[in-house]
């Protein structure tokens, strides 16, 4: 098992919000963990390991319903708090205290889905200005040849820029899939959600991928 | 990965097809504990080899062709019910899946997941109860049993025409990746349908099932019957596929098993006394032991 890194210790932007809506799961790897992030009916945001602690299912596999989260394979029912408190082969049961899901510290700002898993996250995630959400795309860079390969300007380990790149007003996060591969979320600060504009920033984030990934076959 | 050296594994009478599966006068390659097998038929002769060309030794029983790569101390299970006149044989095909066969075997001794994986099928949503059942490890053939198994069913079989309360027996034979059933039909309610399960354990975490039965059916084709049984199959591998670990870990605290898990429970720790290592998960540091 992974001892506790620094990287643990960080805020993680692992998703959109607005591709986590109310009622589904999203499957997300962190550092090569497997997270579900999923999002009640209460409109809170919660990030677990995708682990169901019964059989070891995973629970993006699960259903949401009201503010729980079911496990697929029997139905187990755990609340926002991570506690299960329905198990249903047995209607009558007590629910122990003790069963839980895995959770992790996890907050929304500024468009992006963080989650820290250093188990009590004392600090905030960085203050970022509020972005309009363009796309999450994989590259098979690792983070730090990213930083490099799109000329970092923040301070923010997580965050690549928010500045214009090559013309276009973009807030660019990522967090590591894995050693070699990254997620990366691309915003728009102060520019135009119209649907042909979004178009027209998604797109050069696509081709900021495949520089990436041309780059990394050049090298 | 190459062949395991876990004895407790290799010392087993295992499938590798039905006799079907292998046309005459054909060689095939069939993987098996690791280790790469070739398999010639000729008629109705078989042999089978091993990487370095050594004849294994080979049975014909129950429609399937049994290898072994190690010295089993006991002959291949008996199922009586082969031997009935009126039960018709039905070989439902095989079945890859990214698991350990201890994890394949132990989701077919699961009642808890009928309303949720096969849902308004072998089991629904407003009847999810699992009431208690007995289980019992028979010492003197090295067998697990669990009986008085009951769970309400809308449609328990291919010829079923409504619910029904099923009642079930289970049955891990010597070999813990073979695995049976004993369950009501809905077209002979005192008598009992057969459905196998024989896991080929490929590599650690990954198998190939092979459900086989033994119907008491005289209204449903073999196409339906393996049409549904075929689907049920495939509704388990999304589960089988998608459990972490993919091995079955033994390690107390790993996993939390209730009430409705009895088998699973005396499962695991026949397992344990077997001292199995192929697709056990090796113990790791728990977060919060």
């Amino acid at each position: 098992m992974k001892s506790m890194t620094d990287e643990n210790q960080t805020w993680h932007p692992v998703a959109l919000g607005v591709d986590v809506p109310a009622g589904v799961t999203r499957a997300v790897i962190l550092n090569g963990t497997e997270i579900v992030l999923w999002r009640g009916a209460d409109g809170q945001i919660r990030a677990w390991d995708d682990r169901c602690p019964h059989r070891g299912m995973r629970l993006s596999y699960g259903f949401v319903r009201g503010n729980s989260l079911n496990c697929l394979y029997h139905g187990w029912e755990y609340e926002g708090s991570s506690r299960c408190i329905r198990i249903p082969a047995h209607p009558d049961l007590e629910v122990p205290k003790t069963i839980k899901a895995t959770a992790h510290a996890v907050h929304e700002t500024g468009g992006l889905v963080w989650m820290n898993r250093s188990g009590t996250a004392a600090s905030d995630p960085p203050a970022i200005a509020e972005g309009v959400p363009l796309i999450s795309t994989a590259i098979d860079r690792p983070i730090g040849a990213l930083r490099d390969l799109f000329r970092a300007t923040s301070m923010h380990p997580a965050v690549i820029r928010e500045d214009i790149l090559d013309g276009l007003s973009l807030l660019l996060a990522m967090h590591p899939v894995s050693e070699r591969k990254s997620m990366l979320h691309a915003l728009t600060i102060g520019g135009s959600d119209a649907p042909a504009d979004r178009k027209r920033y998604a797109l050069a984030v696509r081709q900021l991928r495949q520089q990436a990934e041309t780059m990394a076959e050049a090298a | 990965m190459a062949r395991t050296t876990d004895k407790a594994a290799l010392d087993n009478w295992y499938v590798l097809g039905a006799l079907g599966d292998f046309p005459t006068h054909t060689v095939k390659g069939a993987r098996l504990l690791g280790a790469d097998l070739i398999v010639r038929r000729a008629g109705v002769q078989f042999q089978v080899s091993d990487e370095v060309g050594a004849k294994l030794p080979v049975e014909q029983r129950y429609g399937h062709l049994w290898t072994t790569l190690g010295a089993p101390t006991r002959p291949i299970f008996a199922m009586p019910e082969w031997d009935e006149p009126d039960r018709r044989p039905v070989y439902c095909g095989a079945v890859r899946v990214r698991a350990s066969g201890l994890r394949v075997v132990e989701n077919f001794l699961d009642l808890a997941h009928f309303p949720y994986v096969h849902t308004d099928i072998l089991g629904t949503e407003s009847k999810p109860e699992v009431a208690r059942y007995q289980v019992e490890h028979r010492a003197d053939v090295d067998e697990v049993w669990a009986t008085k198994c009951e769970f309400f069913q809308p449609k328990a079989a291919a010829s079923a025409d409504g619910g029904q309360m099923s009642q079930y027996m289970y049955r891990v034979v010597a070999n813990p990746f073979l695995v049976m059933l004993y369950k009501t039909p809905p077209t002979a309610p005192n008598r009992w349908d057969v459905i196998a399960l024989f896991v080929q354990p490929v590599e650690e975490d990954l198998s190939i099932a092979h459900p086989f039965m033994l119907v008491i059916d005289e209204t449903s084709s073999d196409a339906e019957l393996i049409a549904f049984q075929q689907m049920i199959f495939l509704q388990d591998r999304i589960v089988l596929e998608n459990q972490r670990p993919r091995l079955l870990p033994l390690q107390p605290g790993r996993e939390t098993p209730t009430r409705g898990d009895l088998s699973s429970v005396i499962y695991r720790r026949w397992l344990k006394e077997k001292n199995i290592r192929f697709g056990v998960e090796e113990p790791v540091r728990l977060a919060h032991a």
